[in-house]
């Protein structure tokens, strides 16, 4: 009994950990949505953000330095796409997709010199303050901190979006930018801001993967978990907290992917490699039925990405 | 607060929507902006309320010279207009929607974080106007009534002293519609002042305390209640001058013994959210079917699958014994269906061909391999001539014309030809009074060469005199089928918001002893 309890919450910790990045992408994504601009590039910015963040980790040895340096390239290749989408009118797949090829090209130029280094990666919060939180400390220890970090972004982001006044234009610009216009606020100023914010998160993302959990630079070593969460934000029908469900899918695919692996099944690898995305697929799929009936919390401003008006 | 409006003139490129218009708002009043589209209503108070700059002219608050250069100045000066279309977002609660209308406290303070306080602040009027409204109620949820009536709220929470109600009765049934006028009557009795841009006789017979008649730009006249009399502003209204020759309608016995052109028999549709559902209707030859209902409630999709443009759940369409459309078919167009779909700008032409092309689209079948073009120039060139549409060049591609010019267009080119139905969709909206005339005129005649007529209408006055039988859709169901010589606009309304019990059988058209055929535009 004890050894199941020990292995199924090694289990959720893992799964909790590789779900991090996942997670932070799709609240970032999440909060583009809702202000009505659809961003394909995160996985670009999450690559651009993982290489940068390495990258000054590796240089100046501080971790959290490389955290903040990710955070910032993450942004700065997201106006790329604001530029273009707000500024040029483009297309918004094709800029975004534009935005994700620059990002893994970008990424893969600039961190070649850098792979194989060694970083001090950022450790668990055992021996921290954190630990010494009567009871929590316990469940909180084995964690590090950007999957803290991220947990604690969701009750922000939804106090942000469902308590403010700032985070209702947010939605209401997603809803309608000509209604949003006509009561006298800008929408493109909340849309720039979000899709800031979708690219400060899909930064961290990037951190989140290279600095702490595998502390380790590859090129293209996001693997679509960017396109993943863009998909996953379907899933969690652009709700903060119906985010972590739909990440812990993604997360618990890979977890079991990799305890399956170790278990020797005989199957193949490789096929076994797809589960993380195969599953959130299937799921998503099976969501998207229920969705389309009810429109699942869709803002009415990504119809017109989505689909012809009728 | 008093407002002047003095010899304001506005022109749009080479058309004067207003010429030396000058009128006064007192505290406390109903003031009444009566006349016909076009006249000039809208665009004298879009001026008061910021959205353009008059061209000459005062505006005077107070007895003191004002500028209004945007909406906001006018809001700050305590001068609120509500729109015809609604400005809110469907997928929010009530709550929010007032909340995001309600100006935000400056950035430092901190209270601007957290709309505990200005929540209170938004619900007082609600409370007020609307005590069964619950603030968490989305607002896709709401009735077209409620719907006004929470930009009413809106309006108010920016403590307006002025308000201006453009159309507002146009989308009501007529029971919300008298809600509306106790409202507007508290209102005034409050202090605040209130202008009412209608073309409705009701509307001013209602509430108004001032009548101010406009035609073409001008101020005709300025009546006080009890010199008003629904004559006088008809004629007011349309000018002695410019008397229209009455529209013909088939009499109704010329058809009552012949079997229907077209059966509708137990007809369900969907499209994504919309629904119709056991749709019965029977059309004679000749007939005129109006159809009313707030809209929203299935008329889109009951033209769409009536002439093939949506597949059929359930049931079919018979026309003079042969299945036009069936649940088991493809559903498919037809030459001798004409179809006149809403926004005919944007729904019934290719903005980037030319106006030829568009009217040879309408009978594609019939074009040959090559198409002869001359022949298809003639035809428009007769369109253009006979509805007056402007440009009259048919070589310019459809995008360079008004959405009224094309409108005009479009009804030409359906109307064109042999026609066994015509199926018309608010063919008439947003056009003056005199192309809305033209049309009518256009309509009828294709009724009385045996032409089945469904027409849709928000307009229950117009179905009211033109139409020989009214079908009420509400909810995607018909909900009653009226006789508008025997019934009131009440009973219309009642089922048009469900009130009313569905007729459970159809009546084919009786014979009526015959009354005057030709009516004359009112």
């Amino acid at each position: 009994m004890e050894y199941f309890t020990t292995e199924l919450l090694t289990l959720l910790f893992a799964a909790l950990r590789s779900a991090t990045p996942v997670l932070a992408v799709v609240l970032g994504e999440a909060m583009t949505q809702r202000s009505g601009v659809i961003n394909l590039g995160v996985e670009g910015q999450m690559l651009l953000g993982a290489m940068t963040g390495f990258a000054v980790a590796s240089v100046t040895g501080d971790p959290w330095l490389g955290v903040i340096a990710a955070c910032c390239a993450g942004i700065a290749l997201s106006m790329v796409h604001a530029i273009l989408v707000l500024g040029c009118g483009a297309n918004q797949i094709a800029s975004g997709v534009a935005v994700l090829i620059l990002g893994g090209g970008l990424s893969a130029y600039y961190g070649t010199p850098f792979v194989g280094d060694k970083i001090d990666a950022l450790g668990n919060l055992n021996h921290t303050f954190v630990s010494d939180i009567p009871l929590l400390g316990e469940f909180l220890g084995p964690i590090t901190p950007t999957v803290l970090i991220t947990l604690l972004a969701i009750p922000a982001i939804s106090i942000f979006l469902f308590r403010t006044r700032t985070g209702l234009r947010w939605r209401s610009t997603g809803e309608s930018q000509d209604i949003t216009r006509n009561l006298g606020h800008n929408p493109t100023y909340y849309q720039l801001a979000a899709i800031a914010f979708g690219g400060l998160m899909s930064g961290f993302a990037g951190a989140a993967l290279a600095v702490d959990y595998t502390a380790n630079w590859v090129e293209g070593m996001t693997a679509g978990r960017g396109l993943v969460a863009v998909g996953l934000v379907i899933v969690a029908r652009w709700n903060p907290w119906y985010a972590l469900p739909a990440a812990l899918l993604f997360g618990a695919s890979e977890a079991l992917n990799l305890k399956l692996q170790s278990w020797g099944v005989d199957i193949s690898p490789y096929l076994l490699a797809t589960l993380p995305y195969m599953i959130p697929l299937s799921v998503l799929m099976l969501s998207y039925r229920g969705l389309r009936a009810s429109g699942g919390g869709m803002p009415a401003g990504l119809r017109v990405v989505f689909q012809s008006a009728r | 607060m008093d407002i002047q409006l003095y010899n304001i003139t506005k022109h749009f490129g080479d058309v004067t929507a207003n010429d030396g218009v000058s009128l006064d708002v007192r505290a406390g009043e109903v003031v009444a902006l009566l006349g016909e589209n076009g006249a000039g209503k809208s665009t004298l108070m879009k001026m008061l309320f910021g959205l353009y700059p008059p061209d000459d002219g005062a505006i005077l608050i107070d007895g003191r010279e004002t500028t209004i250069e945007s909406p906001q100045k006018a809001m700050s000066l305590g001068i609120g207009m509500v729109f015809q279309q609604f400005n809110l977002v469907p997928a929010l609660s009530v709550l929010d929607n007032l909340l995001l209308a309600y100006p935000k406290p400056p950035f430092w303070t901190f209270r601007r974080l957290f709309h505990t306080s200005p929540r209170k602040a938004v619900l007082t009027y609600l409370h007020e106007l609307a005590p069964g409204l619950a603030p968490d109620t989305l607002v896709r949820d709401l009735s077209v009534g409620q719907r006004q009536l929470l930009e009413l709220v809106k309006v108010l929470n920016l403590d307006a002293k002025v308000l201006i109600l453009d159309e507002p009765t146009s989308v009501l049934p007529p029971q919300e519609a008298e809600r509306l006028w106790g409202l507007i009557r508290k209102l005034a009795e409050a202090g605040r002042s209130v202008v009412l841009i209608t073309h409705k006789m009701q509307d001013v017979m209602a509430c108004a305390h001032r009548v101010v008649v406009m035609r073409a730009g001008r101020m005709v006249q300025t009546l006080t209640h009890e010199q008003c009399t629904e004559s006088s502003l008809v004629s007011l209204m349309m000018g002695d001058s410019n008397q229209r020759s009455a529209i013909e309608v088939t009499p109704r016995e010329a058809f009552a013994n012949r079997p229907p052109r077209i059966s509708i028999r137990d007809l369900d549709a969907r499209h994504g959210a919309q629904s119709v559902e056991d749709i019965r209707l029977d059309i004679a030859p000749g007939e005129i079917l109006g159809v009313a209902g707030v809209s929203g409630n299935g008329q889109h999709l009951l033209a769409d699958a009536l002439v093939g443009l949506t597949p059929l759940a359930r049931g079919e369409v018979i026309i003079d014994g042969r299945v036009l459309q069936s649940a088991s078919r493809t559903p498919s167009t037809s030459d001798r269906v004409s179809y006149i779909p809403e926004q005919p700008a944007v729904n019934a032409v290719a903005a980037d061909l030319s106006l030829t092309t568009n009217v040879a689209l309408s009978h594609f079948r019939s074009l040959r391999f090559f198409p002869a073009w001359t022949p298809e120039e003639q035809l428009t060139r007769k369109i253009i001539q006979r509805y007056q549409v402007r440009p009259d060049n048919p070589a310019l591609a459809a995008g360079q014309l008004s959405g009224g010019n094309l409108q005009k267009l479009v009804v030409g080119r359906e109307l064109e030809g042999d026609k066994d139905l015509v199926v018309a969709a608010y063919p008439t909206m947003g056009l003056d009074a005199g192309a809305a005339h033209d049309i009518y005129q256009a309509l009828f005649a294709k009724a009385q060469e045996g032409a089945a007529i469904l027409w849709i209408s928000e307009d229950l006055d117009d179905l009211m005199s033109y139409a020989h039988r009214i079908a009420v859709l509400q909810g995607g169901r018909v909900s009653g089928i009226f006789d508008p010589r025997e019934c009131d606009r009440l009973d219309i309304g009642r089922a048009m918001t469900g009130e009313h019990r569905p007729a459970s059988t159809q009546q084919p058209p009786e014979q009526k002893p015959a009354d005057s055929h030709a009516r004359a535009v009112s």
